[in-house]
């Protein structure tokens, strides 16, 4: 009976001794991610699981929702205080976000973590006041996709990286017939084109200043696209996404040249039934600014385990880990030098991809924008297809946007 | 004498309580649940949006109190405001004279058919119960630039340009979208009550000499008067709150030609994360929608007719 208590006793001990020393190391990590698609979610799976390969002690669980209810959820997450500890952000919104987010500048310091190794656009992209508030894994230059069927059917010449606005514009003319398009334009290729020839639509104290003379001649030429050269086709303010009608046009063969990022390669080789080739923005009379967006992931404010999740992200965006995404054709790698890879697999079909990405790169600047800027994005949806219809012309156009973007 | 009168007085009115009590206890019981429900999912999401039209809530930062801001900002300095305002009473004008209209007189053409009343009734009502937004999203494609609508059209010679681009033009597209998707409800109902007006009456009528426009008039429009005035009612508030076919349609362009109280709303609220803002709009489309339905049961008294 003696030794009967003794053993229990002990056994008591030592299921509370191991139970301690597991709690103690195991973390438990949640990781909110979008996804597109089944194959999506299970890249972020592997990369989940790369962080358990490195650090045992640490798991993550993923969980994703689409890209549109991502960010409406986002806001009522962080509301509601259910925030994961790591926070997937896209540059483009890291001005209405980032206050979710952990300063890493700190921790970068104290790590010496190597900022260089990213392509410095998407650093800038995702910080926000110098203040790096996530470590990107993708990085995109806004490029031209062309239909290489159709050029070489209107014998126009197959694009060079850098090429001019007037050869871009010929181009976009000869291929203007038929009831086809040399161009898709979007309202919210504004800022991207504009950037492109250097002209500043945000002022140099970081607010909106879309009635300066420089904005209102780029809105000018976007506008004119559609409203007076006639090369592009009218896109109304629908619920449809303007950027999801004007591709859908491209891969029917309607339009044969539009802009988007690296991100749609993966996605536009199975629906497009054509050659396609990339190549830059055309540039102004001076250097071509390619604007660059990107996404990666951050730390929640609110997170109980953030040195676990520096960790983690550091493993997202490891090495290993971008080069595995870019021989998945899931992104163009914001590290330097893993972005060979994705083009040897995502670019590999496409003409001149590598060329115009690395161009695009080599002349990349941070998308420059304001934080309120998806309230701007709708007001560029909303408004511009008047003007693209002839019925209000640039100045009108970009005065009404911005009076309505100051409230 | 006098305590034993006292005494029967007093047990008299006793009784009648006592009676009253128990059932009355047991109604408020039964009532409980659907009292609950109201409280919880609707007077109190009511009363938190009033405090919230005080506050400047952007949903991820602490809400600060701002008094009358959010109101003094929308009337006085939101360039977009009265645009929103003329826009949404314009459309509900236009969409409840015609819904009115065509729905009446959908009904009494049923109401006059000899065979296939119940097919027609089901065929009006079917895109009552389609979804809005999946029906929306299909006459976006049909009014696309170049799509059917516009194909249509200049096979026909009408010149009329594409109506999501036009700014004088879209609101017609909103309007014949909603018409189409709930004109049914309308017609199901006003076809009901006319069915139920006395046959003897226009039997009567008819022998005195009235033709069919005179019995229309005289006759079934007064007796489905009450069914008419809800109609009225509940057509004008829906339309007040039009969003869901600017929404999946329009997103409130091209310009601010379809922009909404209700769409405003949502877009000041959901993507622009002005949560006190929104909150401060939707007080004022609260306090026009019963200020409308007032004026409608005031008015109600010069031209409902009920039998008495």
């Amino acid at each position: 009976m003696k030794v009967l208590k003794k053993t229990l006793l002990l056994a008591a001990i030592g299921s509370s001794l191991f139970a301690t020393a597991s709690s103690a190391e195991q973390v438990n990590l949640t990781w909110q991610m979008w996804t597109g698609s089944e194959t999506d979610t299970k890249s972020w799976q592997h990369l989940a699981e790369m962080v358990t390969a490195k650090y045992p002690d640490i798991k993550v669980t993923l969980t994703t929702t689409g890209w549109v209810d991502y960010w409406t959820r986002l806001p009522v997450l962080a509301a509601s205080g259910q925030l994961a500890d790591i926070v997937s952000m896209q540059s483009l919104r890291m001005p209405n976000f980032y206050s979710l987010l952990e300063p890493l500048n700190d921790r970068i310091e104290a790590d010496k973590f190597d900022v260089a190794a990213f392509t410095p656009s998407i650093i800038g992209g995702m910080s926000v006041d110098k203040q790096l508030y996530g470590l990107p894994y993708d990085v995109g230059p806004w490029v031209i996709y062309y239909n290489q069927d159709a050029l070489e059917a209107a014998g126009v010449p197959l694009p060079k990286p850098g090429w001019t606005l007037a050869e871009f514009t010929d181009a976009a003319k000869k291929l203007t017939k038929d009831g086809k398009y040399g161009f898709g334009i979007t309202p919210t290729n504004y800022s991207v084109l504009a950037a492109a020839w250097g002209d500043k639509y945000v002022n140099d104290a970081g607010e909106l200043d879309l009635t300066s003379a420089s904005a209102v001649a780029a809105a000018d030429r976007v506008i004119g696209f559609a409203a007076k050269d006639k090369i592009a086709p009218l896109v109304p303010s629908g619920g449809a996404d303007p950027g999801d009608v004007v591709q859908g046009r491209f891969n029917s063969g309607n339009v044969a040249m539009y802009i988007d990022g690296p991100w749609s390669i993966i996605g536009m080789k199975d629906r497009a039934k054509f050659k396609i080739g990339l190549t830059t923005l055309p540039r102004d009379e001076g250097e071509l600014s390619a604007v660059t967006a990107g996404s990666g992931f951050g730390i929640s404010t609110s997170s109980k385990n953030k040195d676990a999740a520096w960790k983690a992200i550091q493993v997202l965006t490891s090495p290993e880990a971008l080069s595995y995404l870019a021989e998945q054709g899931r992104a163009l790698p914001a590290r330097t030098a893993a972005q060979s890879a994705w083009y040897k697999v995502a670019a590999k079909d496409i003409t001149n991809g590598g060329e115009a990405i690395d161009y695009s790169l080599a002349h990349s600047v941070p998308y420059v924008i304001t934080n309120n800027w998806a309230a701007v994005e709708n007001l560029f949806n909303q408004y511009f297809p008047l003007a693209f219809a002839g019925s209000a012309d640039a100045k009108q156009t970009m005065e009404s946007i911005q009076s309505l973007a100051q409230q | 004498m006098s305590q034993s009168a006292v005494a029967e007085v007093s047990l008299q009115p006793g009784r009648p309580r006592r009676f009253l009590k128990p059932e009355t206890q047991t109604a408020m019981l039964f009532l409980l649940p659907s009292f609950l429900g109201f409280m919880v999912f609707m007077a109190l999401p009511i009363l938190a949006s009033l405090a919230l039209s005080f506050t400047n809530w952007q949903l991820i930062s602490t809400p600060s109190f701002v008094g009358f801001q959010n109101y003094i900002r929308l009337f006085t300095v939101d360039p977009a405001f009265y645009t929103i305002l003329r826009n949404t009473l314009f459309f509900a004008v236009e969409y409840l004279a015609l819904n009115l209209v065509i729905s009446l007189t959908l009904a009494v053409w049923i109401s006059s058919l000899k065979r296939g009343k119940a097919i027609f009734r089901v065929i009006f009502f079917l895109p009552t119960f389609t979804p809005t937004i999946a029906a929306s999203v299909v006459w976006l494609l049909i009014f696309t630039p170049d799509g059917l609508a516009d194909t249509i059209i200049r096979a026909l010679g009408l010149g009329l340009p594409n109506f999501l681009l036009s700014s004088s033009w879209a609101m017609q597209a909103i309007v014949l979208v909603t018409l189409w998707a709930n004109v049914g409800y309308n017609v199901v109902m006003f076809n009901a009550a006319l069915d139920l007006v006395p046959k003897h009456y226009l039997e009567a009528a008819t022998i005195d000499g009235a033709n069919a426009w005179q019995r229309f008039w005289r006759i079934r429009l007064p007796l489905i008067s009450p069914t008419i005035f809800f109609g009225t009612v509940m057509t004008a508030i829906t339309s007040l709150q039009i969003f869901d076919e600017v929404f999946a349609m329009t997103r409130g362009g091209p310009g601010s030609a379809t922009a909404t109280l209700g769409f405003a709303i949502y877009q000041k609220g959901f993507t622009n994360f002005q949560m006190g803002y929104a909150s401060a709009l939707a007080w004022v489309m609260f306090v026009m929608i019963m200020a409308l339905t007032i004026l409608q049961f005031h008015m109600q008294r010069k031209w409902v007719h009920y039998d008495d």
